[in-house]
């Protein structure tokens, strides 16, 4: 159980006095999950829903121990806040926050690299486990507990796939939003990875989008080593070529980066790839019932 | 968002790179210039100026005042000259292309480069390209590589210095891609950067107080995909959008456009996407997806009774919403007389149809 790096006991909010922090400590704790503590720089001492708020991390540790934290703190004090948990050895860290720089992530990979922590977005929707812990801003009433795995790069893709799903009866065993930015913490393969491994999910379901090319590393993954059912989905079919990529981008292989490349590879790896978000779930729940 | 050539060039020099001299030109009449033989460069936002007359070579002052105005009224794609560049002519003995790119499936910046650059330059095959992940090794390693690679073993300690103060540039001005093309190694041996292009990120926009360029930062989150589109979108999330264009697009029609509000939108901000959509001629129907996190339903139920109050020409909205309260954003919405599709397939499959 303390070995499942998505299902973490001890939970601290970095930012956890904002809006946004505290509207979500509140949901987050009303779904089970254990908040421990929180960071604010100027209102330790406070109390956010019967959470204690202190200063930094380090002053949380001298009294909890710390397995998670997930991060609401704004885009400008985000590579302080990143900065900050990876130096205290957070094992995992999840960020929520939205429009951090560029550059700003460069610097955090630089670091992440050098330490043990582990980093789920940044702008991520976050975990969940379904039925024991939400790590996020995952909304509490879509989630059912199940043995499906989905992993996507869009965090309101994902709502938009696991209320399918839970609507269905088949519910989840894992949701992890990666987070849609260029420069970030876990990819595709490393959640595909825990899925396949993880004797409690049955099934896997991948969300994608155009740019970069970690589908179509996902694919080689799945081709040479998943044994368990893959339902796909790679948003931006009707996306124009080149518009956010740059013009690197358009000579190196922009081609790969488009939704029919990254769909025709992963459907040769053997994902059953549907062309529209809708049509996820009932290709997942065909594949469960053809498995009985 | 992008730069002007001329504004793209103001950074390099402040960065230490060397650029022709030059003469911003802002309009046909302002047609007196110390520098002849002068290069005429309109300064638009897309390549291929030389193609459609964005270009011209000038001499004397009476082919400037002739040329002139040709450059102004050039329509470059589509678009026509903000302004004119005047700069000197460089004496050229070898021209290569560099580009620097923070590069997603590398997760560091990565630096290209061909030995002949130019116009022609994307139809050069990949593997004729120098290619190296910046960080990995010192700079001064990749510079003696890269000297090789040119065939200009004299040039590394220029290049080396050329490689650092472009990265210091990227990084002092937060930007995500820095490319120039061409640079111009000269007669007598020194490197110019004679033309660039340079993306700065909307998201470091809060530390350059200072930025004031023709592109403005907001543009990432709204595209237009067909000016004459009947259909526009709005939803929340990069992913979902897309898949909401993708949706409309599959149901036969044409989208105007993909538009994400961004996590924590508000009235006000979804407010002003609506009169953005207003300036769309064949407008027919507006589809909001919105599976609301951070975003709440009920701003997005208040924002769209206001947009209702506030637009006269307000085309049928087909709204789906979910999430975060949307248990509030449904006693907002009880006497608009508006549908609250429980899915995306049901908002788009209601245009044209009764049900909106």
């Amino acid at each position: 159980m303390h070995s499942n790096i998505f299902t973490p006991e001890n939970i601290i909010v970095q930012g956890i006095t904002g809006s946004h922090g505290a509207f979500h400590t509140q949901a987050m704790r009303a779904y089970g999950t254990n908040i421990v503590a929180g960071t604010s720089p100027n209102k330790a001492g406070q109390y956010i829903d019967n959470v204690p708020v202190y200063k930094t991390i380090r002053d949380i540790q001298r009294d909890h121990t710390v397995d998670a934290s997930v991060i609401f703190v704004p885009a400008t004090h985000a590579r302080a806040a990143l900065f900050e948990a990876i130096d205290a050895e957070i094992p995992l860290i999840i960020c929520v926050t939205e429009g951090i720089p560029v550059h700003d992530m460069l610097a955090v990979r630089a670091k992440l690299t050098k330490s043990n922590s582990r980093l789920i977005g940044p702008n991520s929707p976050g975990i969940a486990t379904p039925g024991q812990s939400k790590l996020g801003i995952i909304p509490n009433q879509i989630l059912t507990p199940g043995r499906i795995g989905v992993v996507s790069r869009s965090g309101t893709l994902t709502y938009e796939v696991v209320a399918a799903l839970s609507r269905s009866g088949l519910g989840e065993r894992y949701v992890i939003g990666i987070g849609g930015d260029p420069i970030k913490g876990l990819d595709f393969v490393d959640c595909l990875k825990k899925f396949q491994s993880d004797e409690t999910v049955d099934a896997i379901v991948m969300i994608g989008e155009i740019g970069g090319q970690s589908e179509n590393k996902a694919a080689d993954y799945i081709s040479e080593y998943a044994t368990k059912p893959v339902v796909g989905y790679i948003a931006g079919h009707s996306a124009p070529a080149g518009v956010q990529l740059g013009h690197a981008g358009a000579i190196l292989g922009s081609e790969q980066e488009s939704a029919g490349y990254k769909t025709t590879k992963l459907q040769r790896a053997g994902v059953t790839m549907c062309d529209s978000v809708t049509h996820i779930t009932p290709a997942v729940k065909k594949i469960m019932e053809d498995k009985k | 968002m992008k730069l002007l050539e001329y504004e793209a060039k103001k950074l390099l020099a402040a960065s230490g790179i060397s650029t022709p001299k030059s003469q911003l030109i802002t309009g046909p009449e302002d047609d007196f210039l110390s520098i002849f033989p002068t290069i005429l460069k309109s300064q638009v936002l897309t390549g291929r100026r030389n193609k459609y007359g964005g270009i011209q070579i000038v001499k004397t002052q009476a082919e400037l005042e002739q040329t002139l105005p040709k450059v102004f009224s050039a329509d470059i794609e589509g678009y026509q000259a903000v302004s004119v560049l005047a700069e000197e002519l460089v004496d050229i003995d070898q021209e290569i292309y560099l580009n620097l790119t923070v590069n997603r499936d590398e997760q560091a910046i990565v630096l290209l480069a061909h030995k002949d650059g130019g116009v022609d330059i994307e139809s050069q095959p990949v593997e004729a390209f120098f290619r190296e992940v910046i960080g990995v090794r010192p700079i001064e390693a990749t510079a003696l590589t890269l000297a090789e690679y040119l065939g200009l073993e004299d040039q590394e300690f220029a290049l080396g210095e050329l490689l650092q103060n472009l990265l210091n540039c990227m990084h002092t001005n937060d930007a995500l891609l820095l490319e120039i093309n061409p640079l111009v190694v000269t007669a007598d041996g020194k490197l110019v950067a004679a033309d660039c292009k340079m993306e700065l990120d909307n998201a470091a926009a809060f530390r350059h107080a200072d930025w004031d360029f023709y592109d403005k930062p907001m543009s990432a989150n709204f595209v237009e995909l067909h000016r004459n589109g009947t259909i526009a979108t709005i939803a929340n999330g990069a992913g979902l959008a897309m898949a909401t264009v993708d949706a409309v697009q599959a149901a036969g029609y044409t989208p105007a456009n993909f538009l994400d509000v961004g996590g924590g939108a508000n009235k006000e901000s979804i407010l002003a996407s609506f009169r953005k959509l207003m300036n769309y001629p064949r407008l027919e129907a507006i589809v909001i997806n919105i599976f609301a996190g951070i975003t709440r339903c009920d701003e997005v139920a208040r924002a769209i009774l206001a947009a209702r109050d506030e637009i006269s020409s307000l085309p049928p909205l087909h709204v789906r919403l979910e999430g975060t309260n949307i248990d509030e954003a449904r006693s907002i919405l009880s006497k608009s007389g508006l549908t609250l599709h429980a899915s995306l397939e049901n908002a788009v499959g209601s245009i044209g149809g009764n049900n909106a």
